[in-house]
């Protein structure tokens, strides 16, 4: 056990109560903080669907330490516009596109372009560094709201 | 104070105002008006309506198993308030369904689109619906429209009455309000201002008992790309998943299935340290070698998921395993199956069915028919043997489900019981709880009634086929029942990928005759597990549906021609994967096809088109080979190919462009011509066509699971692959004009893809690949 503060979608959670010593991020915003937008699709670090921003930085969260998220500014698909807005640039190209199916894969997809975008990627390059898994196969749309980014 | 939990429990579901669905309203439907419809004036007019419960599982069920549920039910509710809602008994898991009933009912009601509200009903089970077959809008069509129309004509009865004239010419709908055109002057009423009347026994005597339905030709919102209702809430993290429900005081709970097909938990295991609760889970379903009431599985209770997880994982639990799972084995199947190709006993013929009202039964067929199919094939001018592999359904959200127990003042016996899982058979789900409720015998002397089972069908992350077992949910209820606590049961991907109902693996062989350009003679002989027959869902000796279905009734013209089938008792837990066995016979039917085309020399859609007659076909075909006008300029190190698939009642073709990249295959694009009918949102057609295509590419390139001594080898993403956004092709849809019904999405657009590739790669190579996958032991890393 330990007591963590962390900054979360710009609020700060102090003495958060992490239950087992080396829980990763992802159950940790899931199960002790209640941010379920952000999903668990394979706890190994392969599909993206769990990926949130550190430090602006796109990170899977299914195997990331929470440890070292603490000082940094951790970024969810709930905090990335105010809610019920859905304002973020990405999230507007994923709505003008219609991108989603069933939607699960949709949180990582979003974080991780998001990321891209951050990290000075542009069009194609954006597609190659998310790499996250869509087994409804959204690809092509994803590649369309990417494009008019 | 340490934050050790949320403290805002997520606006899960809205509860439905008692109203709407109360079990007093439910036993009015068995009494349903000469329309069968039933009016009530509940807070403004109410439409209760049946609605079939169709798709494929159902079907299938009806056909040989258990009593289906014979009325599903829907309610259109319009309000004083000026909303109009419709309740939805089926399971929105990316298909777009709540979108495309919403517009088929704004058509008939002559509302905007988006002054429709579909909620999710929160069934007691008499509002059921099973979500397969992709019929969760096609099914429905009809039906809704009639009721749209039927409310419609209830809020016209109303301005009749209150008007004084009868004539019904003299009133039209439009925008949410009813005029009357009779008068000196027009006069208008707002359907909310009508809704109460509506429901009178005046107004419903002069609804006429013909419903006039509007002219196709005069559609506003049918066929319309209306943007889907649920996306936004998709992009923000906002929509719930079965996987993100939560309440205060709830435990998490993993679990862990015996390893090997058919083992049994020997003794309950110790408790780790830190953990609420182990429970011994019996299994739900007979599947295989997996016997219902079984102990087949532990489940670790915690106070989050990832800590049972772990506890479940690392937990040490010794297993009985029956001798027969050394059978279980992907090599030794593959050659009980290829005995199974040439056996004379053992065999059904699926078509052609003997004539009506003889005795012969389709083993005796077989013998009937064969000997004068073989004589006309001599030597066959194709004999292709195709191999394809058990598959996963791998949906991204893992199963998982949601039990919250109200007990009485004893704390023994249930009162009510919440149930929130993704689900694509909810009134399974309601019959799987009270069953293992009712089994306690506090409950003897006062079982819950069907009432006290209150199930929240949640968003799906994906379905696939795989969310109409009861597996996970019967597991879910007997933790629920153990621990009295509100607990969510949470698989882990490695448990979910190892323990599916999977996909058959099938052998099958085509033996075919050229003869002047056409067929001659046609022997197609299926090797493959049951489905139906796990199930106990069809009568054995009989021919299991899902097993041939893309090999009988086939557009083509084959000449003198049998279709058998060959049960394979594999021991493997069966079930139905997005297209179910067309994903196999299309495999083997359209490469043999354009094999034989190859050896008469002729383009295959040439070839193809000579072989079909009717004419939706035709029109598809023609379609896809005009957007395909690409094939005659390909680079060098490209190639094309095709492959068509009729999937009850939709007709796919799909061409692709593919070539060599660094020793693998690429696809680099597909044209996808597609009938299906009366289009309700054009859009969603093509989202389920690209959906259709990736999943069927996915498991023609590398999908594989494969068995050793009872157990799965694969077990999570990285030895399951599937493209990446950058490998996507470019998928061009065209949707083919149609006036039939509207007829599945969800489903037809997988089987082409894996032929059209083949096709192609015989093209590029010169050499035909009959065993899917085409590269198999693919990985992926992060
Ligand atoms: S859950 Fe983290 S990458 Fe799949
Ligand atoms: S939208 Fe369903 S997995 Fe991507």
């Amino acid at each position: 056990m330990a007591l963590l503060t962390l900054n979360v979608n710009g609020q700060t959670y102090t003495n958060v109560n992490v239950p087992d010593t080396g829980m990763p991020l992802l159950w940790l915003l899931r199960d002790i903080l209640g941010l379920t937008g952000t999903k668990y699709g394979c706890g190994i670090e392969v599909c993206g669907a769990c990926t949130v921003l550190v430090g602006g930085q796109a990170e899977k969260s299914c195997e990331f330490d929470v440890g070292s998220a603490v000082g940094k500014k951790i970024v969810t698909i709930e905090g990335l516009s105010p809610a019920g807005t859905q304002s973020h640039p990405v999230q507007k190209a994923w709505i003008a596109n219609q991108v989603p199916q069933c939607g699960y894969c949709q949180s990582g997809m979003i974080m991780a372009c998001v990321g891209a975008v951050n990290a000075g990627h542009h069009g194609t390059e954006i597609l190659n560094e998310m790499g996250n898994l869509c087994v409804c196969g959204t690809y092509q749309r994803v590649r369309s709201a990417v494009s008019t980014l | 104070m340490p934050f050790t939990h949320r403290t805002t429990p997520a606006a899960e579901f809205p509860t439905v105002s008692p109203d709407i669905e109360t079990p007093a309203q439910a036993a009015d439907l068995s009494t349903m008006g000469r329309r069968g419809f039933l009016a009530t004036a509940l807070g403004g007019l109410s439409i209760a309506f049946a609605l079939p419960d169709v798709g494929r599982v159902f079907g299938a069920k009806a056909a040989g198993g258990p009593t289906p549920q014979a009325l599903a039910s829907a309610y259109i509710r319009i309000g004083t308030d000026g909303t109009i809602t419709l309740m939805f008994g089926g399971s929105e898991m990316g298909q777009g369904a709540k979108t495309g009933l919403g517009q088929i009912l704004a058509e008939e009601l002559m509302v905007d689109w988006r002054q429709v509200t579909v909620q999710q009903s929160p069934v007691d089970p008499i509002v059921t619906y099973i979500t397969g077959g992709s019929s969760a809008v096609s099914g429905r069509y009809d039906n809704l429209r009639i009721a749209g129309a039927a409310a419609r004509e209830s809020l016209i009865a109303a301005a009749m009455l209150s008007s004084g004239d009868h004539t019904r010419a003299n009133y039209s709908a439009a925008s949410g309000a009813v005029t009357y055109t009779g008068g000196a002057t027009a006069k208008s009423w707002l359907y909310k201002d009508l809704a109460l009347a509506a429901a009178s026994p005046a107004a419903q005597a002069l609804v006429p008992t013909t419903l006039p339905l509007t002219d196709p030709s005069k559609f506003r919102i049918i066929g319309q790309s209306v943007q889907r209702v649920d996306i936004p809430s998709k992009t923000d993290g906002s929509a719930k998943f079965g996987i993100d429900i939560w309440f205060p005081n709830m435990v998490f709970a993993a679990i862990k299935h015996c390893p090997t097909v058919g083992g049994t938990l020997a003794s309950t295991p110790q408790k780790p340290s830190g953990a609420i609760a182990v429970v011994p889970c019996t299994a739900s379903d007979n599947r295989g070698l997996v016997v219902a009431g079984s102990v087949n599985a532990v489940a670790v209770v915690a106070n989050n998921t990832w800590s049972a997880k772990n506890m479940a994982n690392s937990l040490n639990v010794s297993w009985k395993l029956p001798a027969s799972t050394a059978t279980v084995d992907s090599t030794q199947l593959l050659a009980q199956a290829q005995t199974l190709l040439t056996a004379s006993s053992g065999v059904l013929t699926a078509e052609p069915a003997p004539p009506a009202g003889s005795a012969t039964t389709a083993a005796q067929q077989t013998g009937l028919v064969e000997p004068s199919v073989l004589a006309t094939l001599g030597t066959p001018t194709v004999d292709a043997t195709y191999v394809l592999p058990h598959l996963a359904h791998a949906t991204l959200e893992v199963v998982n489900c949601t039990v919250r127990l109200t007990y009485d003042s004893t704390n023994k016996m249930v009162t009510l019981c919440e149930i929130w899982a993704p689900t694509q058979a909810a009134n399974w789900v309601a019959g799987t709880a009270l069953g293992l409720i009712n089994a306690a015998p506090a409950q003897a002397s006062n079982p819950l009634t069907a009432a006290g089972v209150v199930v929240n069908t949640t968003f799906l992350g994906g379905g696939l086929g795989r969310k109409i077992e009861q597996d996970y949910i019967s597991q879910a209820v007997q933790v629920a029942l153990a621990v009295k606590v509100p607990v969510k049961l949470t698989w882990s991907r490695e448990e979910d990928m190892t323990n599916d109902n999977y996909r058959p693996m099938a052998v099958v062989n085509v033996k075919a005759k050229l003869s002047s350009g056409a067929i001659s003679a046609w022997y197609l002989r299926n090797v493959s597990g049951s489905i139906l027959g796990q199930r106990g869902w069809m009568a054995p000796g009989t021919v299991d549906s899902q097993a041939v279905e893309g090999a009988v009734g086939l557009p083509y013209s084959l000449g003198n021609h049998i279709v058998e089938w060959a049960p394979l008792n594999a021991g493997i837990p069966l079930g139905f994967w997005r297209s179910v066995g067309t994903s196999i016979n299309a495999f083997a039917v359209e490469c043999t096809i354009d094999e034989l085309a190859q050896k008469a020399g002729l383009d295959p859609f040439v070839f193809r088109n000579s072989l079909v007659s009717d004419s939706r076909v035709k029109a598809v075909l023609a379609a896809a080979s005009q957007m395909s006008s690409w094939r005659s300029s390909l680079p060098s190190g490209h190639a094309w190919g095709m492959a068509m698939a009729e999937w009850n009642g939709t007709i796919v073709c799909e061409v692709v462009d593919v070539s060599l990249q660094s020793g693998s295959l690429r696809v680099n694009r597909v044209a996808c011509a597609v009938d299906c009918g009366q289009v309700i949102n054009p859009n969603q057609v093509e989202a389920q066509m690209q959906g259709g295509i990736v999943h069927g590419l996915n498991a023609a390139m590398w999908g594989q699971i494969t068995f050793t001594a009872g157990k799965a080898n694969q077990k999570n993403f990285s030895n399951y692959r599937m493209i990446r956004p950058g490998e996507m092709p470019q998928i061009t849809v065209q949707i083919v004009p149609s006036s039939a019904s509207p007829s599945g999405t969800g489903e037809p657009g997988v089987p082409p893809i894996a032929p059209a590739i083949a096709n192609a790669y015989s093209r590029l190579l010169n050499s035909r690949v009959r065993t899917l996958p085409f590269f198999p032991g693919a990985t992926m890393g992060d």
